[in-house]
C-alpha cells in the first residue's frame, strides 16, 4: 500500500502555535479534508501549497480572530486579568523577600545606589525640558543663529549681526515682531556712591510684549521706549533699593544715568535668559556697552553678544524665511575666506538644543549630556545584573514552589508575571532608598554643574510620576532575565531540585563580576590619577616664586599711596604692582607690529611695576628692568618665546629694537626667562611686560614676618583710612593658584562618588555570589575537614575562584584607564605630567582589598565552621 | 429590513439551507465553488460563517471524529428561524424589485 501523504507538518505546527488555546479543531479538520481531496486531483506539491494557502487564509481571517478572543476571555484562560492572582503574587513576593532578608537587603541597596544617579538625571531632564515653556508665545518665537565658516573652523553662534533686525523689519513682510537684545549691559552699577554688580540686557521696547515677563509696576508698552530707562526684576530691585520703591529712581550705569521705569516679577528659573535688569535699547545710542561704536552698517563679522529674536505668525514658512536671510546676507558678505549663514531656532529648543558659541544664558547641548546618561547607565546596569545574578543563583530555594505551581497548571506566563512583579516590588523599595540618596546628593550635584543656579531639582508631579515610571521600567528590565529563567524551568527537574543548565549561567555571572570590578577599578584609578595630577600641578615649577606673597585687590586706591602706607609695615619686605594675577587670569593678546609695519605678532601682556620681577624671582636674561616711575610707558620686557618667534638666538641682540603698538612706538629693554603666565593647559606664547600705573589692580606684598595673623590685622588697620567702606581682600598667591586648579576637585568629587557607587554595587554582587557558593558547599567543606583539610586550605579553595575574577578585571581595566588618561585627558593639558605606575598600583590595591575583605568575610566563617554542625543533619 | 445580509452571506446561507443539517465547511466551500464558479478560501468562508453565527442566522454543533480529517470533528451548521426569516425578507425585496422593473430588464429586444 502506498504510504499515506500527510499535510505539511511545519504549517500544522505554526498554525497550532499561533492559535494556542483557541478552539480550532473543526477549522483544522476542514483544511485537512480539503488537502486529501486535492490530492486526488493534483500533484502532492500543489496540494501542499494549497494547504499552506488555506492555513494562511485562516490565520488572517475574522473567524480566527473571534475564536482567539473567545479563548482569551475564557474563565480558565491564561491571559485573563485576575486581581486575585495579582494579590497572590504580592503576598508570595513579600513573603519570599522577608524570608531571604539578607539577599533582599543586598538587592535593595544595590538597586537603590544604581538608581540614585538616574533619579538625578530624570529630575534634571524633566526640569530642562520645561525651559521657556512659560512664555505665552513660545511657539511663535524664534532666534536667529549664525553659522560662520572662516576656512579653519565652522562655528555656530547663538548671536547674530544686528543689521539683520533692520533688514527683516524693512524687507520681509509677515514678521510680527523683531526684538534686539544686547548682552553688553555693564556689570556694575553705581548708586549713591556704592558699586553693586547687576546683570542684564539692553532690549527693544517690544521685548516685554513678545516674551512673558510680567511687570509688577510700570507700563508694559512704555517702560523701555525712552533712552536711559531701565526696569528691574524684583530681585534686582531688592538688591539695589531694599524694600523701598525703586520707581523713578536714578541709577548710574556704564557712565550714564538711568531712570527706573518698571519692576518685573522675578523670572522663573527655567528661563534661558537670566537677568536682574533690562535697559532700553535706545540708551545704547549707537554705542555698545563698552563704548565702542555700534556697527549698524552691514558688517557680518561683528555680532558678539548681539541677539535677534523674531515673533512670527503661525503660518510663516520657516524655510522660506531662512532662505531669504541667507540670500540677502550672501549679497552683503563680500569676503572670500569667510562665509556666514543663518538659521532659525525655536524658543523652546534653545535650552536643550545644539552647542552654540556666545550663549545668552544657560544652555545644554544634548551631546554633552549623553555622557552623563552613559555614566548613569554604567552604574545602573551592573546593579540590575546583580539582581538577576543573585535571583538565578538562588533559584534552588524556589524550585519546589515553581515546580508545584507548574504541576498545578501554572502557565509560563503566570510564573513570568510573578517574578516580574516581585522585582517591581523590590524596585519600589529601592526607589524609596534611592530617593533618600537623591535628596542628599542633589545640592552637591547642582554645585558641580556649570550653570547649576539655573536648575531646580525640586519635586513636582511630573517628576514623581517619572520616578514611579522609572522604577517600574527598571523592575521589568531587571526582572526579565530571572523571570524568563524561572518560567522555563522543567517542572519535574524543578521538583527534584536539579536545575538544568546552571553552568552556562555561571560563566555569564563570572563575566558580569569581571565587568563590574573593571568599572570600579576604572573609577578608582581616575580618582587616584586626578588627585596626583592636582598635587603635581600645584607643585609644578611655574617659573616664578609664589611663596609668602600676598595679593591685595587695590579696588581703585591710588597704588602709590598704597605703597607708601604699606611699606611702613615691618612684616612687608617688598611691594610690587600688577594688572592681574600671574598664572591664573588670562588676558586677550595684543598685536605688536614691526617698526616698518610689515608683520604683526600676537603677544600676551601684563602691566607691572619695577619691583615685580624681583618680587616674583623672574630672571632677567638680558637688558634691564623698568626704571622707577618709568613714565614714558613705552618700554617692554619680553619672554624667551618672543625671541624664538622672531628667530633670534642671542637675547641681547634684540635690545633697543622698536615695535609699533596701537600706532605708538615701544622699545624692547629686557628679556626674561620663560614662565607660565597662564594655566598649564595653555602653552607659553609670546609675552610682554609693560609699565602703566593706570592698569595696576593688584598689589603683591612679600611677607617677611612669620606672624601672619598680626600682619593681617596691621594691614586691615592701614587699609581703613585709605579705602573707607571697601572690604580688604587679600589672598596668598599660593592659595590662589591652588584655587585656580580647583576644577580638579570637581572631577575628583565626581569620580570619587561614582567610584564609591561602583564599588558598593560590585562588592554587593560579589558578596551575594560568595554567600551562595559558600552555602552550597557547606557539606563539602565539612567532609573535607573531617578528612583532614586545614582551615587555610579551605579558605584558599573557596576564595581562589573569586580572586581570579578580580585579577582578570584589573588586567582589563588598567590598560584601558591608562590609555584613556594618557591619550585623551592629558592631551588636553599642554604641559602634561606623566602618570606613574605607583598611582595605578595604589588603585588596584584599593580594589583588591575591598574585594578580598568581601570574600574573606564569608569564606573564613565557613572554613572555621565545625564539620559536626554541617554534617549532622544528613 | 432589520439585519443586513450581504451577497456572499446570502450565498452561504442558501447553501447551508440546501444541505439541511449536513452542511459543514468543506461541503459549503465546494458547493459554492461549483455553482458560482469562483475560488474561495477557507478563511474567508469561515469568517463569513462566524459573522452569520454572531448575527444569529445559523447555529452550529460538533459532529463525530472522522478518519479523513486526521481524527478531528466536523462542525455542522443549520439555519435558525431568524436566518430563514432574513432570507425570506431578502427574497421578497428582490421579487418586488424584479416585478417593478420587469419590462426594463428584458434581455431580448
Amino acid at each position: 500500500m502506498k504510504k499515506e501523504i500527510k499535510p505539511p507538518a511545519l504549517a500544522d505546527c505554526l498554525f497550532k502555535k499561533y492559535c494556542k488555546n483557541a478552539q480550532i479543531e473543526d477549522l483544522h479538520g476542514d483544511v485537512e479534508e480539503l488537502f486529501h481531496k486535492n490530492l486526488k486531483t493534483m500533484s502532492t506539491r500543489k496540494a501542499k501549497l494549497h494547504y499552506w494557502i488555506q492555513i494562511i487564509s485562516l490565520v488572517f481571517s475574522y473567524a480566527m480572530k473571534r475564536r482567539k478572543q473567545n479563548a482569551s476571555n475564557h474563565p480558565f484562560a491564561s491571559s485573563s486579568f485576575n486581581p486575585g492572582m495579582i494579590k497572590n503574587y504580592f503576598l508570595i513576593a513579600s513573603r519570599s523577600l522577608v524570608k531571604h532578608k539578607f539577599f533582599t537587603v543586598i538587592n535593595v541597596v544595590g538597586l537603590a545606589v544604581g538608581m540614585s544617579i538616574c533619579l538625578l538625571l530624570i529630575a534634571f531632564f524633566s526640569f530642562i525640558s520645561t525651559y521657556d515653556e512659560f512664555h505665552v508665545n513660545k511657539d511663535s518665537i524664534y532666534r536667529v543663529l549664525s553659522i560662520t565658516d572662516d576656512k579653519t573652523e565652522t562655528k555656530a553662534w547663538s548671536s547674530a549681526p544686528l543689521f539683520l533686525a533692520q533688514l527683516l523689519k524693512d524687507g520681509y513682510s509677515g514678521i510680527d515682531e523683531v526684538v534686539r537684545i544686547s548682552a553688553m549691559l555693564g556689570t556694575e552699577v553705581e548708586l549713591e556712591n556704592r558699586k553693586l554688580p547687576l546683570s542684564g540686557f539692553y532690549v527693544d521696547p517690544n521685548f516685554l510684549q513678545v516674551f512673558t515677563f510680567p511687570l509688577l509696576k510700570g507700563h508694559k508698552e512704555r517702560a523701555l521706549v525712552r533712552a536711559n530707562t531701565l526696569v528691574l526684576t524684583a530681585r534686582g530691585s531688592k538688591k539695589l533699593f531694599g524694600d523701598a520703591d525703586p520707581m523713578g529712581r536714578i541709577i548710574k550705569l556704564a557712565g550714564s544715568d538711568f531712570e527706573v521705569t518698571g519692576v518685573l516679577e522675578n523670572h522663573p528659573k527655567n528661563s534661558h535668559m537670566q537677568f536682574e535688569a533690562l535697559a532700553s535699547y535706545e540708551s545704547l545710542g549707537g554705542r555698545d556697552g563698552s563704548g565702542a561704536e555700534l556697527s549698524y552698517k552691514e558688517n557680518v563679522r561683528e555680532f558678539r553678544n548681539q541677539y535677534v529674536y523674531l515673533q512670527l505668525p503661525p503660518t510663516t514658512d520657516i524655510s522660506q524665511l531662512q532662505r531669504y536671510l541667507n540670500e540677502d546676507v550672501a549679497r552683503v558678505n563680500d569676503s572670500n575666506d569667510f562665509s556666514i549663514s543663518f538659521e532659525l531656532q525655536r524658543l523652546t529648543s534653545i535650552a536643550t538644543g545644539r552647542s552654540l558659541s556666545n550663549a545668552i544664558g544657560p544652555e545644554w547641548d544634548l551631546a554633552s549630556l549623553s555622557g552623563f546618561i552613559v555614566i548613569a547607565l554604567l552604574i545602573l546596569i551592573p546593579a540590575s545584573f546583580n539582581y538577576g545574578n543573585i535571583s538565578i543563583a538562588q533559584a534552588l530555594k524556589r524550585m519546589k514552589e515553581i515546580g508545584l505551581r507548574k504541576m498545578m497548571g501554572g502557565l509560563q506566563r503566570q510564573i513570568f508575571m510573578q517574578f516580574i512583579i516581585e522585582t517591581i516590588i523590590i524596585c519600589f523599595v529601592a526607589l524609596g532608598l534611592s530617593f533618600y540618596i537623591f535628596t542628599i546628593i542633589r545640592q552637591e550635584f547642582l554645585s558641580m554643574l556649570v550653570s547649576g543656579d539655573a536648575i531646580s531639582l525640586e519635586l513636582d508631579l511630573p517628576v514623581v510620576l517619572y520616578f514611579i515610571l522609572f522604577a517600574t521600567v527598571v523592575g521589568v528590565a531587571t526582572g526579565f532575565v530571572p523571570a524568563y529563567y524561572f518560567s522555563r524551568l522543567n517542572p519535574i527537574a524543578a521538583m527534584k531540585k536539579t536545575p538544568g543548565k546552571s553552568n552556562s549561567t555561571f560563566s555569564f555571572r563570572k563575566s558580569l563580576t569581571v565587568f563590574q570590578f573593571a568599572l570600579s577599578i576604572g573609577f578608582i584609578t581616575s580618582v587616584v590619577v586626578i588627585m596626583s595630577q592636582y598635587k603635581k600641578t600645584i607643585n609644578y615649577d611655574f617659573g616664578f616664586q609664589r611663596e609668602n606673597i600676598l595679593d591685595v585687590q587695590l579696588q581703585d586706591i591710588d597704588p602709590n599711596l598704597f605703597r607708601n602706607e604699606f611699606s611702613k609695615l615691618a612684616g612687608v619686605a617688598e611691594i610690587s604692582m600688577s594688572s592681574h594675577i600671574m598664572g591664573i587670569e588670562g588676558t586677550a593678546p595684543e598685536h605688536l607690529k614691526y617698526a616698518d609695519g610689515s608683520d604683526s605678532l600676537e603677544v600676551f601682556q601684563m602691566f607691572i611695576d619695577d619691583h615685580y620681577l624681583s618680587n616674583l624671582n623672574l630672571e632677567l636674561l638680558a637688558g634691564r628692568n623698568f626704571a622707577r616711575n618709568d613714565v614714558s610707558e613705552k618700554n617692554i620686557i619680553v619672554n624667551e618665546t618672543f625671541l624664538e618667534k622672531n628667530n633670534i638666538e642671542n637675547p641681547a641682540s634684540l635690545l633697543g629694537k622698536t615695535f609699533m603698538l596701537h600706532d605708538r612706538e615701544v622699545e624692547l629693554i629686557g628679556v626674561v626667562k620663560n614662565f607660565h603666565y597662564a594655566q598649564l593647559d595653555e602653552p607659553i606664547e609670546s609675552f610682554m611686560f609693560r609699565y602703566d600705573e593706570r592698569q595696576w589692580r593688584v598689589a603683591n606684598l612679600k611677607i617677611a614676618s612669620t606672624d601672619i595673623r598680626g600682619t593681617f590685622t596691621d594691614m586691615e588697620e592701614l587699609w581703613k583710612p585709605l579705602a573707607g567702606e571697601k572690604k580688604f581682600t587679600a589672598h596668598f598667591f599660593e592659595e590662589e593658584i591652588e584655587d585656580a586648579y580647583s576644577h580638579y576637585f570637581v572631577l575628583l568629587k565626581i569620580c570619587g562618588f561614582l567610584g564609591f557607587l561602583a564599588i558598593t554595587i560590585s562588592c554587593l554582587g560579589l558578596l551575594g555570589m560568595v554567600v551562595l557558593t559558600v552555602e552550597s558547599k557547606m557539606k563539602e567543606i565539612g567532609i573535607r575537614k573531617v578528612m583532614g583539610a586545614s582551615v587555610s586550605g579551605m579558605i584558599m579553595m573557596l576564595s581562589k575562584d573569586f580572586m581570579k575574577l578580580i585579577v582578570i578585571a584589573s588586567c582589563i581595566a588598567l590598560p584601558l584607564t591608562y590609555l584613556f588618561f594618557d591619550k585623551v585627558y592629558l592631551r588636553s593639558q599642554h604641559y602634561k605630567i606623566p602618570i606613574s605606575a605607583a598611582e595605578i598600583l595604589l588603585s588596584v590595591a584599593i580594589i583588591l582589598s575591598f574585594g578580598l575583605a568581601t570574600i574573606l568575610s564569608q569564606t573564613v566563617r565557613a572554613a572555621q565552621a565545625n564539620p559536626v554542625d554541617t554534617l549532622r543533619n544528613d | 429590513m432589520k439585519g443586513f445580509i450581504g451577497e456572499f452571506e446570502e450565498l452561504v446561507l442558501l447553501t447551508i439551507a440546501s444541505y439541511g443539517d449536513q452542511a459543514y465547511g468543506v461541503v459549503i466551500k465546494e458547493d459554492i465553488e461549483k455553482r458560482a464558479d469562483r475560488r474561495i478560501s477557507i478563511g474567508a468562508l469561515h469568517s463569513t460563517i462566524t459573522r452569520l453565527e454572531e448575527k444569529g442566522y445559523i447555529k452550529s454543533w460538533l459532529g463525530e471524529p472522522t478518519e479523513e480529517r486526521g481524527g478531528r470533528r466536523k462542525r455542522f451548521f443549520e439555519l435558525t428561524q431568524s436566518g430563514k426569516v432574513g432570507l425570506h425578507q431578502m427574497k421578497s425585496l428582490r421579487d418586488d424589485l424584479w416585478k417593478a422593473s420587469g419590462a426594463n430588464l428584458e434581455l431580448a429586444k
